[in-house]
């Protein structure tokens, strides 16, 4: 039997002003540094497009079938733009947890880099309101773990350990997998978790390929995908994509719903298939044990944090993010260092060329579509935010 | 080819084209005869014959002259460099059977148009900007509106230098887009490998924010002043250099006492290749503030001297070189703001003269020579 792992990945940052030194801007912090009309207009969008329908999708499901399962994973700043902007998106979430057959992942609250700071306090920090407000909200406690973007490092590892979850989502990359299947569970080198792989090409297919028509296997539907995923071999197969896959980044006119929609029917009618919560397969045989000394993550064709720290300027921003959260104190001023922490805003300085440049600029959400101006607009920011922690002394 | 400016003889970046063009061009094995106006300067291109054509012009602060007749004006000199080179290449043509006449702008479009219905040659014209970008749209002259309308009409192929100038071509001469080619301008990596020290310029411990262009309204000079006074006023330790010569200088040198910023402005006039080079790789960044820029090859001259670049929305060089930053011409507080970032960030400053210069490395005046053959043989059919 193997397990189908269907776990969304959900999340919205929010999202700059246009921060020049030679103008004046709003006194309040929040209103200061982040463009609410831009992250309304963002959700609202994203919900009726991606939300909404796919959720009502997802629960006629899991009320039809019995053996569908999902996961999720719902960062901090979505949830508090969700009861700003779109309360009912979040009640819909809450009524697919209250199946008992949807699992949340933990993660950072703010879909931040934290993992990667020297000090370990801010992860644990954002780790812990993370927990929180999924409790608060969800009415669940996440038992596993994935990283922003699935960076993992054993040291990453031992961390997520410590804040007592039981496994964590990783990328299946050949990088450290070797010969070794992605399809079965693994242990971590030096820590007490299991590692569930995520299956990169069949998650690709959905998430990147499906409305390329220039693929060789378009169209895809859900009963060919369910007998690609039938003659998969392995005890799991983890299909971890961005939730907005489904109405947003392929729109409703390539059929992407309506796969969403007959895939648990199809991948029911195989008898070597099930779906299953993440918690759930952990208790499945281990394989072998991963090391992974280096930083593993879902992104571009490197696999590592190079989409989000790979430049000099990224690298700068990424130094003083670092440098802002040891220096923060106090309820607003830490809030406001999390949310300036959000990897979206690291990712748009990418200046990487071709390829996965394009990505970078399809997600791109200011006017300029450029990396240089997005430094000058963040780092302004920064440099502000930083004059500000020092002018109040490090008190809220 | 009938040309105009050529180096040493030049102004814009009409003679640099011109130069660079027929040297790559040569080096493939196409034979030009290149002819300009007669001027007292040595010119220096031995891959090809110039031919130099009454009456003598020679170059003055506010653009060329015309020499002998010192009280007639500019228009006249170009009527008639127009009128003789055309019957001199009517009857060069006679011994040599050209292929093909390429003319350059409006300046030499009269010349390509007459020779063209004298020898029954295909023509072809290079657009380096249109009467809309010189006059800045303000007021542009419909008679040279007609000079370029004609040309573009009587060519078998149009080249632009930029998307910018085609779209105007399209837009403002109703010319069909399929008869334009876009092919952009190149830069020659080893006329920029000068490099110098602040100390060599006597500009030790200041930042250096640099201009390169003719002192035009086209190319927003006094924009630059503007941004530099709100720059000036957060930092003092930044030098505003001008490259360039032209009639607005007067004009801005009273802007910068009246902006009370004349300590931190330098005017340094047309500066010759070595010193140029020089001058870009001592700039922390280079602004071309231009309101209307078919191309701006100065942009290309700065990324491969490794100066970071921030150009107006309205020029046309980023559609090749897109590693810089970009503003509103007038908005001259974003200008500053940005100006500020790129002085005093230096992850931004590493980043982007990286990138550009491996960018710009690309764009070489022998791929432009090769487009341009293509065009040639197309034309020749």
């Amino acid at each position: 039997m193997t397990d189908i792992v269907l776990s969304f990945h959900v999340h919205q940052p929010f999202r700059l002003n246009s921060f020049s030194r030679l103008e004046e801007h709003p006194k309040k912090l929040f209103e200061r540094y982040f463009n609410e009309e831009l992250n309304k207009k963002y959700f609202e969008a994203a919900a009726k497009k991606c939300y909404l329908p796919s959720n009502s999708i997802l629960l006629d499901a899991l009320e039809k079938y019995e053996n569908f399962k999902v996961n999720f994973s719902i960062t901090g700043t979505f949830i508090e733009q969700a009861k700003k902007y779109s309360p009912e998106t979040l009640e819909s979430f809450r009524r697919l947890v209250e199946t008992g057959k949807v699992e949340i992942f933990g993660e950072t609250y703010y879909h931040s880099l934290a993992s990667l700071f020297k000090k370990k306090n801010e992860f644990k920090r954002q780790v812990e309101k993370h927990k929180e407000a999924i409790y608060r909200e969800l009415g669940t406690k996440p038992k596993i773990f994935r990283n922003t973007e699935l960076i993992y490092s054993n040291t990453i590892g031992k961390e997520i350990e410590r804040e007592g979850f039981e496994g964590a989502m990783i990328e299946g990359s050949e990088k450290i997998l070797g010969w070794r299947s992605p399809n079965y569970i693994y242990k971590a080198k030096d820590a007490n978790l299991k590692l569930i792989a995520r299956n990169y090409k069949l998650s690709d297919d959905v998430g990147f390929r499906f409305s390329n028509r220039g693929w060789k296997e378009w169209p895809l539907t859900a009963d060919k995908y369910a007998a690609w995923l039938s003659a998969t071999p392995g005890d799991i197969i983890v299909l971890y994509v961005d939730y907005e896959t489904f109405g947003e980044h392929n729109w409703k006119e390539s059929g992407i719903l309506e796969f969403l929609k007959y895939l648990p029917k199809e991948v029911l009618k195989y008898k070597n298939l099930s779906f299953a919560n993440a918690t759930e397969v952990t208790k499945k045989e281990v394989k072998d044990e991963l090391d992974v000394p280096f930083n593993l993550s879902w992104a571009d064709l490197e696999r590592d944090e190079s989409a989000w720290i790979g430049n000099k300027m990224q690298k700068s921003c990424f130094n003083e993010l670092e440098n802002i959260a040891e220096k923060a104190e106090g309820e607003e001023l830490e809030n406001i260092a999390g949310l300036l922490q959000s990897s979206d805003h690291l990712y748009y300085l990418c200046t990487k060329g071709q390829g996965d440049g394009d990505v970078h600029s399809y997600f791109n959400p200011y006017k300029q579509n450029n990396a240089y101006e997005n430094y000058v607009n963040y780092m302004n920011i920064l440099q502000d935010f930083k004059h500000i922690i020092k002018t109040k002394g490090g008190k809220a | 080819m009938i040309g105009w400016e050529f180096p040493p003889f030049k102004i814009g970046g009409l003679g640099t084209h011109c130069y660079e063009l027929t040297r790559a061009l040569a080096k493939k094995g196409v034979k030009i005869d290149f002819f300009m106006p007669k001027t007292k300067y040595k010119i220096d291109a031995p891959w090809m014959r110039i031919v130099a054509v009454s009456p003598e012009v020679v170059l003055k602060m506010k653009g060329a002259v015309y020499k002998r007749k010192k009280s007639r004006n500019i228009f006249d000199a170009i009527e008639e460099y127009n009128e003789n080179a055309a019957l001199v290449l009517e009857e060069m043509n006679k011994k040599e059977n050209y292929s093909l006449i390429h003319c350059h702008d409006w300046i030499t479009a009269r010349a390509g148009m007459r020779a063209k219905y004298l020898t029954s040659l295909p023509l072809v014209v290079t657009t380096h900007s249109t009467e809309f970008d010189r006059s800045a749209n303000l007021n542009p002259s419909s008679w040279i509106w007609g000079i370029e309308k004609a040309v573009f009409d009587q060519s078998k192929r149009i080249i632009a230098v930029s998307n910018f100038v085609k779209k105007t071509i399209m837009e403002k001469y109703s010319i069909d887009g399929k008869k334009i080619a876009v092919i952009p301008n190149a830069v020659s990596k080893n006329n920029f490998k000068y490099k110098a020290t602040k100390e060599q310029f006597g500009w030790d411990n200041k930042k250096i924010v640099l201009f390169v262009g003719r002192l035009e309204i086209q190319k927003g000079p006094d924009f630059f002043l503007r941004a530099a006074k709100k720059v000036i006023e957060k930092r003092k330790d930044i030098l505003f250099v001008i490259s360039g010569e032209g009639s607005m200088l007067p004009q801005l040198i009273n802007l910068s006492i009246d902006l009370g910023i004349q300590n931190n402005v330098r005017f340094l006039g047309v500066l010759p290749q070595e010193k140029l080079s020089q001058l870009y790789s001592v700039a922390d960044v280079y602004v071309l503030p231009s309101v209307r820029e078919p191309f701006g090859i100065t942009v290309l001259e700065a990324m491969i001297a490794g100066t970071p670049v921030i150009t107006s929305k309205t020029a046309g060089a980023p559609e090749i070189a897109t590693h810089c930053l970009r503003v509103d011409f007038w908005d001259t507080n974003e200008m500053a703001n940005k100006i500020l970032a790129v002085v005093e960030y230096g992850a931004l400053r590493k980043e982007m003269s990286k990138n550009a210069y491996q960018n710009v490395e690309n764009i070489t005046w022998d791929k432009v020579a090769e487009k341009t053959i293509g065009i040639y043989n197309e034309v020749r059919k």
